[in-house]
């Protein structure tokens, strides 16, 4: 319609001259970067694929890899049955149930460092209202061994997480939920089905394609962790909560090797790449069917 | 199950439920109330007296609170208003013209989507340095913008798409060049969209932790996630769990409130955002 | 773009704009109690300014890295002795030889900062504050448990021992502490132990990790013994340096090791509580070993004013600023000949602070932060590994291939 079809892109520049800086130029670098020894300060020196051998003698990459995906695995889940439970009691229209909504879905804005410092001072030994309460009920002597093992410090962190998520998640099952034709459960109640069939024969199958997206965000999210282990969990307990973006961190800016954050960053991002195209053939097929 | 008892029990379940979720905001904003000799203690449930101790402390950590939240100002509302123009002329330029290399330039901007920035953090510390950007207010400003710019373009998109051309049409009969039509007649009409993009932007630049952390070298600029984690982290032996309790309440309040008073375009960025793909 | 071109043209305006000097000096928040002191005396006295950057411990590193990597390194900066290697290596630092070399007095200054500080016969750092590591000990819970207060335990044996009967009062006390998940505090407090028995975890120039010497080992088994018997505060294995200082005022711990700092700190914050002090021993009586530890300074390259930069640290070296500053807030003074000063004479404990300084022990490491101090470092997996699972030899042969590949990783 606009006849001079150069001057979009006068208006489509500005956004494509930041992109290219600050997108497409550090992507490129990442590259460039992973096949060189490359400390934050001091010479730089080619060394090829040297960087990516690395990683297999990096007991803490492997470590922070197989963590990362554990971490996913059993936050996502952790996620989803809390957030239906939400969506099912927010569902309807009873009384004060916008309000309840508004107040689940409110940590979502709260930033995850702030909740993670938020959450470190609840679960301090001796200022949190954690051991508080395990000490009034006699369930702990003195504080909440939060970091002892692995298992305890990634409960620490999950039940962060999930306080921060469910409500989110909730609202995004609820867009689901609600596009489901109340004639439906009507139809279904009517040939006997009790509410848990209802559940599970009528609303689980239509919500898939929302369950999907869902899954999708919540494991993409989980595989870019990084501030609730350095904040909550620290990395520790030996090293037993690192995170794959946390090792990125350390290595970068901690103990300067830049050129193999490099490369584990593109490790990273075959990871989070092979995620999303999976989760792309998984839409496409169920679609099919 | 008599129809009363049904209801008593959801009732009960949707408070304790509430509980659960208001329960730490609540919790950490009356203990950052106490006096800050009664912050170290184990937790009283009604504080003894109402203080702001702890806020005068946080007054004075490190370079001074009033600089910290006027950062964190800075660059959410910079980087949040950056992003609404530059999507709104991208969005406006690949809904309205026909240009060559439109469609490279199309997937090169949401190619964006799928490369996390965590991914890139390492080289962007680089670049900055290069444009000379390292260790400034604007450089962060400016990453944000980047990397928020796609989901926005995205969202503008939709909006322009669905107002009709016969609009622009008209207006140019009436001789306004291109600019006056997006100025004058469509921002307007996708008002509600943009304001979407501000505020969901706004509150991702003001929680941002991780490139903040990194970017940010001098203690004088850093922004409120950076400052409350650098108190948590403190000083060797002393936490100061009362300013820290402060700090983590004025870093949640303005973000809180915001979505509270404007919760509908909240949700709807945050769901248009995940549904996207 | 055009914001970019404000923003260059408003740098360029503040930088033309300043011609008073002004130098930013960057430190550690550990350091904060001395340093912001002999700041702002620095201030009141001389017409040129320091400001003073003071970062997080834990973050330091990562900051001056990043500072120095984009290209704006503070003027001036006092780090950690044990990360000179490190910044000398990689040609960050000014060399300072000739200036520090005409000081009447450089022959009194530090052994340890000095021979850390010194790269290929060339000197880049000078010491700065001074810290050993020593034993404290509650003297109040000795009296309680029938020990005698002046006789503090001469050897690992003696202090499992008194540590048992300090924990047998009940009542929530024990006997021994010490911040089990931090890395840097354990270094600065266990490496002594493993030293006085004999042993040593690096070579001489830091080129070899020498972890499966028996002293190793047996030090870990040590302080294992003591936790599997729960002789130790049951929060010493999560704390991550938290609770260093405010386990011990609480009055419900027997003994504990730390520096000169730990001592200001607790003189603050618990101040009736009766600490007596003596140095951290080996496995026999008479072997004692200490950690030398503190601050080196030195001008980063790109430092806008060399000048100005040494006279800061000139100026530091005087009388006023290491007894008047340093030892009266409780640091040691790094010039031995202001050892014993008036703030000894009113507190003898510092005196043994300060001779414990003077016999202590550095390793040398151009990747000492990823052995030693790093969270996720071999060091602290030893420690916690040995010392809280109980599998000392695991643990030890686990450190020994992480600090052979940190070490050729790092050359």
């Amino acid at each position: 319609m606009y006849r001079q079809g150069w001057l979009g892109w006068l208006f489509v520049a500005p956004a494509l001259l930041l992109t290219c800086v600050f997108f497409l130029w550090p992507l490129a670098l990442v590259g460039w970067m992973s096949l060189h020894n490359w400390p934050l300060i001091g010479r730089i020196r080619w060394i090829g694929i040297a960087n990516y051998r690395a990683m297999l003698n990096d007991p803490i990459f492997l470590q922070s890899v197989r963590f990362t995906l554990t971490y996913a695995a059993a936050i996502t889940p952790t996620i989803f049955v809390v957030a239906m439970a939400l969506a099912l009691l927010a569902n309807g229209d009873r009384r004060f149930v916008g309000l309840f909504r508004t107040l689940w879905f409110m940590p979502t804005a709260i930033g995850l460092s702030t909740a993670s410092v938020l959450w470190v001072w609840m679960l301090n030994g001796q200022v949190g209202i954690f051991a508080a309460i395990g000490r009034a009920l006699g369930l702990v002597e003195t504080d909440i061994p939060y970091l002892d093992s692995g298992t305890n410090a990634m409960i620490a962190a999950c039940s962060m997480v999930v306080w921060k998520t469910a409500g989110f998640n909730m609202v995004l099952l609820l867009v689901g939920l609600q596009s489901i034709p109340s004639e439906l459960h009507e139809a279904a109640r009517i040939d006997g089905a009790g509410a848990w069939q209802n559940f599970r024969h009528v609303t689980l199958p239509l919500m898939r394609r929302t369950l999907k997206l869902a899954l999708f965000l919540s494991i993409t999210g989980s595989l870019l962790a990084f501030d609730q282990f350095y904040i909550i969990t620290r990395g520790g307990p030996q090293n037993g909560t690192i995170s794959m973006v946390y090792w990125i961190y350390n290595n970068a800016f901690s103990s300067f090797r830049t050129g193999y954050a490099a490369a584990l960053s593109l490790v990273l991002l075959a990871v989070v790449l092979l995620a999303s195209l999976a989760q792309f053939m998984l839409f496409r097929d169920r679609e099919d069917a | 199950m008599s129809r009363n008892t049904a209801a008593w029990l959801y009732y009960a379940a949707c408070l304790a439920v509430t509980g659960v979720f208001v329960f730490p905001v609540l919790w950490v904003l009356i203990c950052s109330l106490r006096p800050a000799a009664e912050s170290a203690l184990p937790p009283a449930w009604i504080p003894s007296t109402l203080s702001l101790e702890n806020y005068e402390t946080l007054r004075r950590v490190g370079a001074g609170l009033w600089r910290y939240v006027g950062n964190s100002v800075a660059v959410s509302v910079g980087s949040a208003l950056a992003v609404a123009a530059v999507a709104a002329l991208a969005a406006f330029g690949f809904s309205r013209f026909r240009f060559a290399g439109r469609g490279v330039a199309f997937v090169l901007l949401l190619a964006a989507i799928m490369v996390p920035f965590q991914t890139v953090l390492t080289p962007l510390f680089i670049v900055l340095r290069a444009v000379g950007l390292h260790n400034t207010l604007l450089g962060l400003g400016i990453v944000y913008t980047t990397f928020h710019l796609p989901l926005a373009i995205f969202l503008m998109l939709t909006a322009m798409g669905a107002v009709p051309r016969t609009l622009d049409e008209a207006a140019m009969l009436d001789g306004a060049g291109a600019l006056t039509v997006l100025l004058r007649v469509i921002l307007p009409l996708v008002a509600p969209s943009l304001a979407t993009v501000v505020l969901i932007n706004f509150i991702a630049g003001w929680n941002e932790f991780l490139a903040a952390l990194i970017l940010m070298t001098d203690q004088s600029n850093y922004t409120l996630p950076v400052m409350l984690v650098t108190v948590t982290f403190g000083y060797m032996g002393t936490v100061d769990w009362g300013a820290l309790q402060a700090a983590t309440v004025l870093t949640m309040l303005p973000v809180l409130a915001l979505t509270l008073c404007f919760q509908r375009y909240y949700v709807q960025g945050l769901v248009a955002g995940a549904t996207k793909g | 773009m055009k914001r970019m071109i404000i923003a260059a043209a408003l740098l360029a305006a503040t930088s033309l704009n300043a011609h008073a000097a002004e130098i930013a000096l960057w430190a550690r928040s550990r350091t904060e109690g001395y340093v912001t002191p002999l700041v702002k005396a620095f201030n009141e006295t001389h017409s040129d300014k320091v400001t003073l950057n003071l970062i997080p411990n834990e973050q330091f590193v990562a900051k001056l890295g990043t500072a120095i990597a984009g290209g704006t390194p503070p003027d001036l900066m006092s780090i950690d002795l044990i990360y000179v290697p490190a910044f000398a290596r990689a040609e960050q630092l000014t060399d300072i030889t000739a200036q520090a070399k005409a000081l009447p007095y450089f022959d009194k200054l530090m052994a340890s900062h000095l021979r850390l500080a010194t790269f290929e016969a060339k000197l880049y750092g000078v010491p700065f504050s001074a810290e050993g590591s020593f034993l404290m000990y509650n003297k109040a819970l000795f009296r309680r448990a029938g020990l005698d207060p002046d006789k503090p335990p001469q050897s690992w044996g003696e202090l499992t021992a008194a540590a048992e009967k300090i924990t047998a009062l009940g009542d929530g006390n024990y006997g021994f502490y010490f911040p089990g998940n931090c890395a840097g505090c354990n270094v600065f407090t266990f490496l002594p132990a493993i030293w006085a028995d004999g042993g040593d975890i690096l070579s001489e120039d830091g080129q070899k990790a020498t972890l499966n010497q028996p002293a190793v080992a047996a030090a870990l088994a040590w302080y294992h013994d003591m936790w599997a018997r729960k002789l130790v505060l049951p929060s010493a294995r999560t704390d991550g340096g938290e609770n260093w200082t405010s386990s011990p005022a609480t009055g419900k711990v027997g003994m504990w090791p730390g520096g000169a700092f730990t001592l200001a700190a607790l003189k603050r914050t618990a101040p009736t509580l009766d600490i007596g002090v003596t140095f951290i021993p080996g496995a026999k009586p008479g072997q004692v070993a200490s950690f030398a530890g503190g601050d080196s300074i030195a001008i980063p390259k790109g430092s806008k004013n060399v000048k100005l930069a040494w006279e800061f640290i000139q100026w530091s070296f005087s009388p006023e600023v290491q007894v008047e500053i340093l030892a009266k807030n409780g640091a040691v003074p790094v010039r031995t000949d202001l050892a014993d000063n008036t703030y000894t004479a009113q507190d003898p404990r510092l005196l043994i602070a300060a001779k414990a300084m003077a016999m202590g022990r550095t390793p040398y490491s151009f990747v000492y932060n990823d052995l030693f101090n790093s969270p996720q470092g071999p060091f602290l997996r030893m420690l916690q590994k040995g010392v809280f699972d109980g599998d000392v030899s695991g643990a030890v042969r686990d450190a020994q291939t992480a600090f052979t590949q940190i070490i050729d990783t790092g050359n």
